[in-house]
């Protein structure tokens, strides 16, 4: 079975990370172009996560900037500050430890559902963003600084370099292909077939014997601690956290660009975080005011364009409406 | 604490607990009756707001500023309802969230660039510039009082018009059973467009009448229309006066908490609301 669910998908991750691999080969030198690719990257593994808990759960959240947020926080408050950290291990701790603050919040928003879920969601990320903006240990509204970039070796191993610009690129493209991989073995798996059940009918599924809240929980905690890791690679990138990262702003944002992508779709989450950056960085070089005319599209794409970029590549491909 | 910087405090509480029922109560009126959440609704009130500092500017006069600034908004709430929101009757929620954020982006880019980004103010009206002797050492300004005042009449007036008047046994009924109000011949688009215009208009005189003491900054909207989800969420989806109840202990709540819990102020009203959450997952009044 592959694990492509029409023609335009595979077409379009083929295509994309081919020319992903070789796209640092022709911006020889051009670092503000590879460091553009990788933070739409960072904001794509990001998307993706939030585009399988709402389009495939169907639980909408407004606070996933929360854990985004998280990630980049818990790499910096935990790793000593002058000495350079495994990659890796810490890897594994910003996902085990946002997944068990996952767990904890899934157990408060998810009794909820609905418009309730949407509200409340958003009022714990705000929390959380005062919880920082307010904290002086954490820096407050300035946040952290990162000063030494964790080392990469694994078994003895050391092939990627984070301060070269080029090998953290091919990190965060790496990241992304796991990501989608691990979302598409999943959406396979019987637990992904419990999901699509349960989003499609709650009440048939319950009767089937299966416990909607814990199989929300698991899809929570799983997109929440990818959020994470989003999180952290941005608190690399960059070299610091704060709480902007965790604004309502940044949900919404996210949101519009799962959207864009066609929701639920996964692959979409590319596609809409690289059209949505794309027309940003064009926009706002034409006006100070880009905020208008982003706010219009999103407005005419909710009218418009029902199944997001993804229903129309798969339209085009000649591939019936997934 | 002092009894005398109690009672101000508490002035304080009630004032703000009653500007965010005037603002919570649209939102939830507009959810009650046509099941749309709007985002965009702390937008209305930034737009209220920085409309009163326009025409005040332009004018001299905040009464006036006051009534073309409130017409203004009603013409606004129209015009969304008719051309966008309509759109939205039998689409999911996720379609609402993404039209209404659509809004806030062209609302903040206005704003912005009508006024610019820079912090304003608005000069509380002259007649009710003067403070109110409490205590021999302890004054209270007559704007606030004023603020609450009207907030309570706004409110008498709701429970009024609902309760007892043709339109508000029209809402009401929409509440509870929207497809049984159609067939008995009630247009229901009219009642929709009413209503949310209502609703624009309560979050614009919010907006409007506390211009005078907050500085009016990009992004108050937002501020806002959070601390409204908390009040919302207590006080239960769609019912207003659990809406009103909410708002007081909110208000009141985060005043105290700004004096008396100073590093964990900010977040104290979202404490609270995950507390009640984690007793009552429906809000206290929901019926």
């Amino acid at each position: 079975m592959s694990i492509f669910s029409n023609k335009s998908e595979k077409i379009f991750i083929y295509l994309f990370f081919a020319i992903g691999l070789f796209i640092p080969l022709f911006l020889e030198g051009n670092t503000f172009f590879i460091n553009k690719f990788s933070t739409i990257i960072i904001l794509a593994i990001f998307v993706m996560s939030l585009d399988y808990l709402v389009g495939r759960t169907g639980l909408i959240t407004l606070g996933h900037a929360m854990f985004y947020g998280l990630g980049g926080y818990i790499f910096t408050i935990l790793a000593p500050e002058y000495e350079a950290v495994n990659f890796w291990v810490y890897t594994f701790y910003v996902m085990l430890i946002s997944g068990f603050i996952a767990l904890i919040v899934g157990l408060i928003v998810l009794r909820t559902s609905g418009i309730y879920m949407i509200m409340i969601t958003l009022a714990l990320a705000q929390m959380s963003f005062y919880f920082f903006a307010d904290s002086i240990e954490y820096g407050g509204q300035d946040g952290l600084f990162v000063y030494i970039k964790p080392e990469t070796s694994i078994f003895g191993l050391n092939f990627l370099d984070l301060e070269n610009e080029t090998h953290f690129y091919y990190l965060c493209l790496l990241s992304l292909f796991n990501c989608f991989v691990f979302f598409k073995i999943i959406m396979n798996s019987s637990f992904g077939r419990v999901i699509d059940a349960l989003k499609e009918n709650p009440d048939r599924a319950t009767a089937l014997g299966y416990n909607i809240f814990h199989f929300r929980l698991i899809a929570y905690v799983l997109s929440s601690s990818l959020a994470a890791y989003a999180g952290y690679l941005f608190a690399l990138q960059f070299g610091f956290v704060n709480p902007s990262m965790m604004s309502w702003d940044v949900s919404a944002t996210a949101l519009v660009m799962a959207l864009l992508g066609g929701q639920g779709s996964i692959y979409g989450a590319i596609i809409g975080s690289f059209v949505y950056e794309g027309l940003h960085y064009f926009i706002e070089h034409l006006t100070e005011y880009w905020m208008f005319f982003m706010g219009a599209l999103i407005i005419a794409l909710v009218l418009t364009l029902k199944n997001g970029m993804a229903g129309f590549l798969n339209t085009l491909s000649g591939g019936k409406r997934s | 604490m002092d009894t005398s910087l109690f009672l101000v405090q508490l002035l304080n509480g009630v004032q703000y607990g009653l500007l965010l029922f005037l603002i919570a109560s649209g939102l939830t009126l507009v959810f009650g009756v046509m099941g749309i959440l709007n985002l965009a609704h702390g937008s209305m009130y930034m737009i209220g707001a920085y409309l009163a500092y326009y025409f005040t500017t332009l004018t001299d006069s905040f009464l006036l500023a006051f009534i073309i600034s409130g017409t203004i908004a009603l013409v606004i709430g129209i015009i969304i309802e008719r051309c966008l929101i309509i759109h939205l009757y039998k689409r999911d929620h996720l379609d609402q969230v993404l039209l209404t954020v659509g809004l806030i982006f062209v609302f903040n880019a206005t704003q912005s660039f009508v006024w610019g980004n820079d912090p304003l103010g608005v000069e509380v009206p002259e007649i009710l510039s003067g403070s109110i002797k409490l205590t021999d050492i302890v004054e209270y300004p007559v704007y606030r009082l004023f603020i609450s005042l009207l907030c309570l009449v706004v409110a008498a007036t709701m429970y009024f018009t609902i309760n007892k008047t043709r339109l508000g046994m029209m809402i009401r009924a929409g509440e509870s059973d929207r497809a049984m109000v159609e067939n008995l011949g009630v247009d229901i688009s009219k009642l929709f467009t009413i209503v949310f215009a209502i609703g624009v208009f309560l979050a614009s005189l919010a907006g409007i009448v506390s211009a005078p003491i907050v500085s009016l900054v990009p992004g108050m909207g937002e501020h806002v229309l959070i601390s409204c989800f908390v009040v919302v969420v207590i006080g239960g989806l769609g019912s207003i006066k659990g809406a009103f109840v909410a708002a007081l202990i909110v208000g009141i709540a985060d005043t105290y908490a700004s004096v008396l819990l100073p590093q964990i102020s900010s977040m104290s009203i979202y404490l609270l609301m995950a507390l009640i959450l984690l007793v009552k997952p429906q809000g206290l009044f929901k019926n």
